[in-house]
């Protein structure tokens, strides 16, 4: 039994046998002629070589054609190929929020003319001028006659290259050139920006998103900004009046979902067209609500409030005398409409007094001010992916004077955007989040830092509705829609003082001002430089005249594209234009 | 398998093959001539096959160009539809020629107030612009 199954099993060879039976082998491949002449069997030998070369020739033949076949049939050079290794100058689509185009590449054409091959100059000449009347007439002239090929013009449309093609003239050719084209010309150009020729982004969200538009383009998607064009058209279509209306120097604006940093619109008047920006003032280029810096006046008490109820210094039923000039040193702070009395903080904010906001901002302290601040973000640049956000002008040295100063928004100069990034911090329940100018994925919530306690946020809304129904931001009222606010108007520095009469304005708003935190809420910043009053304004320029109505007006028209609706009741309270506004303090240190 | 086995068969195998080489057709080696066979099938279906694949791939071409030229086409219309649906554009034509601005608080009404609104009768009728513009000079009889 134990022999048979001995038998049956064959142990697997060990590494040393297969070793010796591949020398064998070899071995006899190498002695294959002697064996054959010692056998007289030369010619087989031979045979057997030629088959064996022959064989090998023919495998190597079979997978040569084999793979060959394979490569043309199947193989994917011209199609993925090419989209995965696109060009470096192609950009992806950019859209707004709702998928409308803000950004495409387009095919344009370059017109190239050899000379030597035209049979008329005179003809072509006659003809080019025809079809494309306004080309440089002394450009055509000199490649008419260069007697080489040059190019004559580039970025024709496919139209106006059909049209010189039919021209039917030798010695014209065409190539192809990928350009970025703005087809809403002026409209939203500050956040859109511009690319160069080369497919760099140089300005706004084309420089903010470079990357991110590079890394998608060859592919179908497009890449969605947080902007929406309805909202944006509302916002460019007020500023635009306002700044007809009060001759300002500038109209800047924006508009965020404070929940989410979205900046939903954002303008900065006088505009420009991205198609055509060297036809532009270069002043118009700059985008004033992140590249340019500004003492912003009472819109500042808001966060000196908020300071100061969010450290426990204060409550809105603290008693602050305001009945007589604060003096710090040589130096002495007034009202501009001075009401020379006693009042709860809560009118400290409706009448924007610059004495009672010092004496609060004094009470917390330096410290817990340069803390708050700091957390407020309002010593750094904003936080979002425009290049144009620039670093704030913050006064070194914190004494008394720069307290009380800072507390009523003078002796520092921030951005626009840093105020909207800092006041959605503030509203929407104390979460500071960073701007944005992607649409964000889903959902409303954004972690961010907390800056100050919810209770506290919910007491400054209160405030800032109060603020539109009793105090200085009547007119940014709007039937419904529970419009808090904060105006601001501060005198613009000059050599060695302030300008009186010339004026940055403001106003702030945030709405619906109602409900709990989480609330989807919105944000208006409207600012304009040196507005001028009107017949309308009664000789005013402050803020409340000019600003708030400005951003009330805004808030009324987008308000049904952001999904807030009018309440009832809020209807009936609104007072729209109805009562005088209290003329407010301006942000200037006396 | 016994050793005399295997040496058998490799016998017998050896013994073919030289049989294989030595049969002739016309002078000709049968080996060759089948080698000569399979090298010419070889290269006429590689040829086919490149031929075919060619064709393919030139069709794939053209259809590459067309769907380019149809998708540069739409991003054309869709940069003009873009430029005409932009809304500082839309707001200043309606003003312009419809005398249109932007809706105020009271033109807007939820569903459930319909019911009431339609309680409340019809709206005055539209003022007639045409006459606005050119007033009768005498007054009806």
């Amino acid at each position: 039994m134990m022999r048979e199954d001995e038998a049956a099993y064959r142990a697997p060879p060990s590494l040393q046998q297969i070793w010796r039976r591949i020398v064998e082998q070899v071995w006899r491949v190498e002695h294959a002629f002697e064996r054959s002449r010692t056998a007289n069997r030369a010619v087989d030998d031979t045979r057997v070589r030629i088959f064996g070369v022959l064989t090998l020739f023919a495998l190597g033949f079979i997978f040569l054609s084999v793979k060959a076949g394979a490569v043309a049939l199947f193989s994917h050079a011209e199609g993925d190929g090419v989209e995965a290794t696109a060009p470096v100058e192609q950009r992806a689509d950019l859209t707004d929020r709702n998928g409308m185009l803000l950004a495409l590449d387009v095919p344009h054409y370059g017109v190239y003319v050899d000379s030597r091959d035209l049979w008329d100059v005179s003809e072509a000449r006659n003809g080019l001028v025809d079809v494309l009347p306004n080309i440089q007439r002394a450009r055509l002239d000199k490649v008419l006659t260069a007697g080489k090929r040059e190019l004559l013009i580039n970025g024709l449309t496919a139209d106006q290259r059909d049209r010189v093609h039919d021209l039917g003239l030798p010695g014209v050719t065409f190539e192809e050139e990928a350009r970025r084209s703005y087809p809403l010309g002026q409209q939203a150009a500050h956040i859109i920006g511009y690319a160069d020729p080369s497919g760099k982004g140089l300005a706004g969200a084309e420089r903010g998103l470079d990357g991110v538009i590079r890394d998608a383009a060859g592919g179908n998607g497009a890449i969605a900004t947080s902007i929406d064009l309805r909202v944006q058209g509302a916002l460019e279509s007020e500023l635009h009046r306002a700044m007809t209306d009060f001759s300002a120097v500038n109209a800047m604006g924006v508009v965020t979902n404070i929940n989410t940093g979205e900046v939903l619109a954002l303008a900065s008047l006088p505009d420009f067209d991205p198609n055509n920006r060297g036809a532009s003032d270069p002043a118009n280029l700059v985008n004033h609500t992140g590249a340019s810096v500004y003492e912003m006046g009472s819109t500042f008490k808001m966060f000196t409030f908020a300071m100061a109820l969010d450290s426990h210094s204060a409550d809105l039923n603290m008693v602050v005398d305001a009945s007589h000039p604060l003096h710090l040193g040589p130096r002495i702070i007034h009202d501009f409409d001075a009401t020379n009395k006693q009042m709860t903080m809560e009118d400290v904010f409706l009448v924007s007094s610059n004495i009672g906001t010092a004496r609060i901002a004094l009470k917390a302290g330096k410290d817990n001010m340069y803390k708050y601040f700091k957390s407020f973000g309002l010593f750094d640049p904003a936080k979002i992916e425009l290049a144009e956000s620039t670093r704030p002008i913050v006064p070194r040295d914190w004494s008394e004077s720069t307290v009380a100063s800072v507390s009523f928004g003078a002796n520092i100069s921030v951005s626009p955007l840093s105020v909207a990034q800092a006041m959605g911090g503030i509203f929407n329940g104390g979460n500071m989040v960073p701007l944005t100018i992607r649409k964000h994925p889903s959902g409303d919530h954004v972690d961010g830092r907390q800056v100050i306690s919810p209770e506290t946020s919910l007491t400054m809304l209160g405030l800032m509705r109060q603020n539109v129904l009793r105090g200085t931001g009547s007119k940014a009222d709007a039937p419904g829609l529970r419009v808090g606010g904060k105006t601001g108007s501060a005198e613009k520095p000059e050599k060695g003082g302030y300008a009186r009469n010339k004026l940055v304005t403001s106003f702030a708003a945030i709405f619906p001002t109602d409900g709990p935190v989480g609330t989807p809420r919105y944000l208006v910043l409207v600012m304009l430089d040196e507005p001028k009053p009107n017949a309308t304004t009664y000789g005013f320029q402050t803020a409340g005249w000019n600003a708030a109505p400005t951003a009330g007006r805004v808030i009324d028209r987008i308000a049904p594209f952001v999904g807030v609706q009018r309440a009832k009741a809020s209807m009936e309270a609104s007072r729209v234009a109805a009562a005088p506004v209290h003329e407010e303090q301006t942000g200037a240190p006396h | 398998m016994s050793d005399a086995a295997i040496h058998l068969v490799r016998s017998r195998v050896q013994g073919s093959l030289v049989q294989l080489f030595r049969i002739r057709i016309r002078g000709v080696s049968l080996v060759e001539a089948m080698a000569f066979v399979c090298l010419s099938v070889l290269v006429i279906g590689v040829y086919f096959y490149k031929a075919n694949a060619g064709q393919e791939s030139a069709r794939i071409k053209d259809l590459d160009r067309e769907i380019q030229q149809e998708d540069q086409q739409v991003r054309r219309l869709r940069e003009q539809l873009t430029t005409l649906q932009q809304p500082a554009r839309i707001e200043r034509l309606s003003q312009q020629y419809l005398n249109l601005g932007p809706m105020g608080a009271q033109q807007e009404a939820a569903p459930e107030d319909l019911t009431d609104i339609a309680r409340r009768g019809p709206p005055p009728p539209p003022r007639d612009f045409a006459k606005l513009a050119h007033p009768a000079t005498e007054p009806p009889k």
